[in-house]
């Protein structure tokens, strides 16, 4: 049933945003709705604890504890962006960067957005998730190039190139999951949950080569590099909420779908491949995207690159897979989704009141934005790590989880490549945040909605830090069940 | 029957790399979808199954028809030239395509284990299809050829389900089919967009965002 709710919703908020003629109502509608869809999914989180999975509609949803988990990592993010995008498109619309109409177009695109992206998690069919991803690109992609400027167009343009692309070999190594289900003498079907029993009777080389194209396909979605360079254009182009969304989960629902096939992969035996994999990929990650912060000039860009890093550490997590690990990689992934809306939320501000991306003439942010400059600030320690925010704790995990499975080499990188993420983001957000200010900038107020969403993303990220001390046990029994099926 | 086909399959694949302007490159892949549909149409005609001709009758009229129009009209409407802006020469382009060519016949024989020639050769094929969708996605620089680059990539995966796993599920094939018109539209949007904000679809030059 509230699976029901947390699909129904969008779709009904998507077809309201048509009809509804009064825009500042419908602002407040919106977040209303995805305040019920958030309860709605936490109810569901609760229900596959306790059920282990619900199937409906005649199998064609599918949800156990890892689809669960996703689910309200979306809601929780997609809430803070409905409340966020209350300030920021007023904004917009009375420095008249857009038209009053075409605020209608933009929760039109970010209700078809959200819906695309709670169905990735709840298909069962592994047709209709590869459907449901290329969907949430094709949206997306008006959201990215929403300003209609060059700059926005281009990176538009090669997001939706790109992610086509990947995806399309995403969708050959689909083929060949379903070519490897079929040779084994099974009837036909892509159903995830026919799969999974029989893991381990399917034809190993065809699943490994498979596996090949589903991380290169689904990995150009989620950011991991060297198929990152759509990335940081699309992140620096789309609209300040938007990019919360980009970053916060459209990344981890590509992930999910990795894990999905990955899944297969380690019941039919091959865990050692599976980490191997994952491990590269998300070592790679880390190195590129280091390197692209330290010499960032461009604040939304530094926050894009500073995803890859995050996607790389959740992809390195996923693959030492232990109960540790994994428990590690899954917070993280809830964690990085706040924190980063969070600072995406702030730099949409002080880019809308600088007027500028460049970090190098954004000066004293603190003095003229003291709200947002403070919440920035939390921010940015919470983002690289520091202890008892959120993400302190679940890296904690991923690394005592490496040096534990005697992956010194791993444990080694993590922690210097952290470190240096570490220093260029205190040098870069120092220097921006303080310092002398322009002359002719004033203190500027905040609109309420806008406060709200930043005081709620803050209560998670510290919140989560206090509470897991506690609660880590619970984490570990979930994480040992989160990759069961 | 199929033999010749799948023939006149790869011979409108090679035409596709080599040709120089884009009204060649949408013909050719009018004639791919065209064998597609014939390859489809007499699967469902053997197997008597409904859904396979209704699968087919959608492959005609979105690839055959709907499609290639929509990019003639596209052409017609931007006005730009027509050149393709080649990175590689035609020549050059067709000795990549004959040595994919032989890549995709070894990677598919090592994928089909048993001695079956007709299914290896399909294979081969269609990993031929999607290697050279892939190549005029790289080494052709307007935006127009990106699109249709995809459309090859797509139709070369449309090949090998139907060979290798009796294609998709039903209604995973009508929802992939309305997937790639919809990416077809959004993208033929798009062309229109950078042609208006640049003057040109030459996607080498779309170079303002680095770093």
């Amino acid at each position: 049933m509230s699976i029901v709710i947390v699909l129904g919703i969008p779709l009904l908020l998507a077809l309201g945003s048509l009809f509804v003629r009064k825009e500042r109502l419908f602002g407040v509608i919106n977040c209303l709705g995805y305040f019920i869809v958030l309860c709605a999914s936490i109810v569901l989180f609760n229900q596959t604890v306790f059920a282990g999975h619900i199937r409906a509609f005649f199998d064609f949803i599918y949800l156990d504890l890892l689809s669960a988990v996703f689910i309200v990592v979306i809601a929780v993010v997609a809430f803070a962006s409905a409340l966020y995008s209350i300030a920021y498109i007023k904004k917009d619309i009375q420095q008249k960067i857009i038209s009053p109409g075409k605020e209608r177009f933009y929760y039109l695109l970010f209700n078809l957005f959200c819906f695309s992206m709670f169905c990735v998690p709840a298909m069962n069919n592994l047709g209709m998730l590869w459907v449901a991803i290329e969907m949430t690109t094709l949206i997306s992609a008006f959201l990215v190039g929403f300003y209609n400027s060059k700059e926005s167009v281009e990176a538009a343009w090669k997001y939706i190139i790109i992610c086509s692309v990947g995806i399309i070999f995403a969708l050959l190594g689909t083929i060949l999951f379903s070519y490897a289900f079929s040779i084994s003498g099974l009837s036909k079907s892509l159903n995830w949950s026919d799969m999974l029993p029989v893991a381990q009777v399917l034809n190993k080389n065809i699943l490994k080569i498979a596996f090949i194209f589903i991380l290169v396909g689904y990995g150009t979605k989620a950011g991991l590099a060297p198929m990152h360079t759509w990335l940081p254009d699309a992140h620096s182009q789309a609209v300040a909420p938007i990019s919360a969304l980009l970053s916060g989960v459209l990344l981890k629902t590509a992930i999910y779908a990795i894990l999905r096939f990955g899944i297969i992969i380690i019941k039919s035996g091959e865990f050692a491949y599976f980490s191997h994999l994952m491990i590269l990929f998300g070592v790679i990650s880390l190195v590129i995207s280091s390197g692209f912060i330290l010499v960032q000039k461009d604040l939304k860009r530094l926050l894009a690159y500073s995803s890859i890093e995050h996607v790389g550490i959740i992809s390195i997590g996923f693959g030492l897979g232990s109960p540790l690990a994994i428990g590690g990689a899954i917070l993280h992934v809830f964690n990085h989704a706040v924190t980063k809306s969070l600072m995406f939320f702030g730099a949409g501000n002080i880019v809308s009141a600088y007027k500028k991306h460049n970090m190098n003439s954004i000066r004293g942010v603190i003095k003229v934005l003291p709200f947002t400059g403070i919440r920035v600030l939390l921010g940015v320690f919470a983002l690289t790590g520091f202890p008892q925010f959120s993400i302190f704790i679940s890296e904690i995990m991923i690394i005592l989880a490496a040096f534990t499975n005697g992956s010194y080499l791993i444990a080694a990188l993590l922690l210097l490549f952290l470190a240096v993420i570490f220093g260029a983001f205190i040098y870069h957000f120092g220097k921006m945040l303080f310092g002398n200010h322009p002359k002719d900038a004033v203190t500027q107020g905040e609109p309420f909605s806008g406060k709200l969403a930043f005081l709620f993303l803050l209560f998670l990220i510290c919140g989560l830090g206090v509470v897991l001390i506690f609660k880590y046990k619970d984490l570990l029994w979930l994480a040992q069940r989160l990759l069961q099926g | 029957m199929q033999g010749i086909i799948l023939f006149v399959l790869l011979v409108s694949t090679y035409l596709m790399v080599i040709a120089k302007r884009t009204s060649a490159l949408i013909r050719s892949f009018r004639y791919q979808s065209l064998c597609l549909f014939v390859i489809t149409f007499s699967i469902a005609l053997t197997q008597r199954e409904p859904e396979l001709y209704i699968v087919a009758g959608l492959l005609f009229i979105l690839k055959v028809l709907l499609i290639p129009y929509l990019l003639y009209r596209i052409i017609r409407r931007i006005k730009v030239s027509e050149d393709l802006g080649l990175f590689i020469n035609p020549q050059l382009s067709l000795l990549w395509a004959l040595a994919f060519t032989y890549l995709s016949w070894i990677f598919a024989s090592y994928i089909v284990s048993a001695n079956n020639t007709i299914l290896t050769g399909t294979l081969a094929i269609a990993f031929f299809v999607v290697s050279a969708g892939m190549f005029l996605m790289v080494f052709r620089m307007t935006a127009l050829s990106q699109i249709i680059g995809l459309l090859v990539m797509e139709n070369g995966l449309f090949l090998l389900a139907s060979t290798v796993s009796g294609g998709m599920p039903f209604f995973v094939e009508i929802a992939i089919f309305f997937d790639v018109f919809v990416s077809v539209l959004i993208m033929g949007f798009f062309v229109y967009r950078i042609n208006k904000l640049f003057t040109h679809i030459d996607v080498n030059k779309l170079s303002r965002l680095k770093g």
